[in-house]
């Protein structure tokens, strides 16, 4: 991105990205021939370079990634991808506010990360007898991130649910940039401390593949461990909030003491409860000798064991499962339109899983899990987790079979890499997680991480409409979605 | 059900938490201000089985017009600033603001200049310190049971 050369490559390693210029009245047909070519949208954003400010669009898969880029001249208007890509609404938003591009045919343009007084400036219009406003936040009632939700409603019926949320937005990419790449690491790391590897590792695979550089196996079976660890901690206390949110001790307890086993397993292995600092740009920080290895494995045997036994219970628990069924649905139809990601996708029929193609990690014949039902309630999203864990416990007991020996990157045939701009796909515990990153001079020039938590928020409006404002916070948890990676 | 409980009976007979030793009670509301949410998770393990806070008296509220403490996570966001201050404005007195985590205490924040409004201790007076990225829940434990102590006149 920093550079002016056009790379040309069509099949190099994946997370190389293949950079396309583009003009203002081409921008919306090079979307359309990006996702007729299967390219899935992964992200919009502003860059700025010595040229001014440019608007960025990624296109990709697994084995090819396609950034548009787009001069928008002295107006800095570029067409609006909407119509075509309504899941680029926020990033439109973000790019408006914080590189000043326009975007023609977006009306209005709400913003986004910048917080207005002006109430009528970021909500929408709700009329009707009896309509008013509840706001909540963005301090909440329990030990949650901050966010404002503005619910308009009749009596206690949503009809719709504005959102507000970059209250812990710190600026993390712009403080990233011209850094060296160890030093962002720790910025994608810290953006979430939830999807700390997941963000790191997305970071480090970008890096990596703009420089050409590819991991040993023994680093990528180091990373495909901490993945999961983290997959597993987050799973396990996704299934407790969902029981706080409706009242249901029992199992929040049971499941926030095995998640507390999680960390405390996180802990002996990588020095950290949240693994913090255990990923590194082309090296391995995480080292397990024979005999940690084994006891690791026995704990996680035994995590499994209560854990199903913790779930049957939750299963038969009537006064549970009545509150879960029919809540909250977002149909596939919806989750297709606005890019869903991760379980909240696959809980509604959607098969997408990073996981799948990541021949950078080692998750080998992957096959993203199935729903037990794929009917995109509360419910099936709760399932999913169960299921997911199960699938991660298995995963981590193959992982973990052997001692993880020090490990690092082998560079690549430098002409088989595509220049400057990399990108990293990780499935974090919430979805995928893609991390664009451009390189100059060995520092990073301009860092994007656009998180699970990002593609999912949207989702979690439109599945709150209809519903009960007392079932909002159970549909919020059924996503527990991140605040802190969101807003970085 | 009845095999949830008994587990998690079993679990807490395994743990065998020091019992609790007087009387006396803190409440406490949280405010984030734009923390990773590392420093929440940690929190929020303080209530679960393996720490319990609740049976020392210390309860997280749902109002800062309930609270002793201001639980203070984050580097003090330029957006959180404002209803940071709102939230101790609110509380009755006598009342005292923790700085929970080391980007509440301005050691190794990161982000942009203009986006943050910290340190916390620029903005409302810290009287209490827990350190650490995050602190663990046990250190949370124990920085909230010495304040009880204080504030109630005993030693532990």
């Amino acid at each position: 991105m920093s550079g002016h050369a056009t790379t040309s490559l069509h099949h190099g390693p994946p997370g190389a990205a293949r950079r396309i210029d583009v003009e203002p009245a081409r921008w919306r047909d090079a979307a359309r021939e990006a996702l007729d070519a299967g390219l899935r949208f992964s992200g919009l954003f502003g860059i700025e370079g010595a040229g001014g400010v440019m608007a960025a669009a990624l296109f990709g898969r697994s084995g090819e990634e396609r950034l548009l880029v787009c001069d928008p001249g002295p107006a800095t208007i570029v067409p609006s991808l909407l119509g075509i890509v309504p899941a680029a609404d926020w990033d439109e938003r973000e790019a408006h506010d914080l590189y000043g591009i326009s975007f023609s045919g977006h009306e209005p343009l709400r913003p986004l990360v910048h917080h207005s007084d002006d109430l009528d400036s970021w909500t929408v219009e709700v009329g009707g007898e009896d309509t008013h406003q509840v706001a909540v936040g963005p301090i909440h009632a329990g030990i949650i991130e901050p966010g404002h939700f503005r619910f308009h409603v009749v009596g206690e019926r949503i009809l719709h649910l504005d959102l507000r949320l970059f209250y812990s937005h710190r600026g993390l990419e712009r403080a990233a940039e011209g850094r060296e790449p160890a030093d962002a690491l720790r910025h994608a790391q810290r953006a979430c401390g939830a999807c700390a590897v997941a963000n790191s590792v997305a970071f480090a695979h970008a890096w990596e593949s703009a420089g050409g550089l590819w991991p040993d196996a023994e680093l990528a079976r180091a990373r495909t461990t901490l993945l999961e660890l983290e997959r597993l901690y987050n799973h396990l206390g996704d299934i407790s909030a969902v029981c706080a949110g409706v009242g249901f001790a029992p199992g929040t307890a049971a499941f926030a003491a095995l998640k507390e086993r999680a960390l405390r397993l996180n802990r002996s292995l990588a020095g950290h409860r949240f693994l913090f600092d255990s990923v590194a740009v082309g090296a391995s920080r995480l080292q397990v000798d024979e005999s940690r290895a084994r006891r690791a494995r026995e704990e996680l045997r035994e995590l499994a064991d209560e854990s199903a036994r913790a779930w049957r219970e939750l299963r038969f628990a009537g006064s549970l499962q009545e509150r879960l069924a029919g809540v909250g649905v977002v149909s596939r139809e919806q989750a297709l339109r606005h890019g869903a990601v991760g379980p909240a996708a696959r809980a509604c029929g959607v098969a997408r899983d990073a996981r799948t193609l990541s021949p950078r990690l080692a998750y080998g014949d992957f096959s993203p899990a199935r729903p037990p039902s794929p009917t995109g309630d509360v419910a099936a999203r709760v399932d999913m987790r169960a299921v997911e864990l199960e699938q991660t416990l298995g995963l981590l007991d193959g992982l973990l079979g052997r001692a993880i020996e020090p490990a690092r990157c082998e560079p690549l045939d430098s002409a088989a890499h595509g220049g400057d701009v990399g990108v990293g796909r990780i499935e974090s515990p919430r979805g995928e997680s893609v991390c664009v990153v451009s390189a100059h001079d060995g520092r990073v020039a301009r860092m994007h991480l656009r998180s699970a938590s990002y593609a999912n928020w949207p989702l979690v409006a439109q599945a709150a409409r209809g519903e009960l404002l007392p079932e909002f916070p159970l549909i919020n948890k059924s996503f527990e979605l991140c605040y802190a990676c969101c807003d970085r | 059900m009845f095999l949830l409980l008994r587990q998690l009976q079993r679990l807490r007979r395994q743990i065998a938490l020091p019992p609790e030793e007087r009387r006396g009670s803190l409440a406490l509301r949280h405010v984030d201000t734009g923390s990773c949410n590392a420093c929440e998770h940690e929190l929020a393990a303080t209530a679960g089985p393996h720490y319990d806070l609740q049976r020392h008296g210390l309860n997280i509220v749902a109002s800062p017009r309930h609270a002793d403490v201001l639980l203070v996570t984050g580097p003090v966001t330029r957006r959180m600033a404002g209803p940071l201050r709102t939230a101790f404005d609110a509380m009755p007195e006598p009342r005292l603001v923790a700085a929970l985590g080391d980007c509440a205490l301005g050691c190794g924040v990161l982000g942009s200049r203009a986006e943050l409004a910290g340190p916390l201790e620029e903005i409302l007076p810290v009287a209490l310190r827990i350190p650490g990225c995050p602190p663990s829940p046990q250190a949370i434990a124990d920085a909230l049971l010495e304040l009880l102590a204080l504030h109630h006149g005993w030693t532990r």
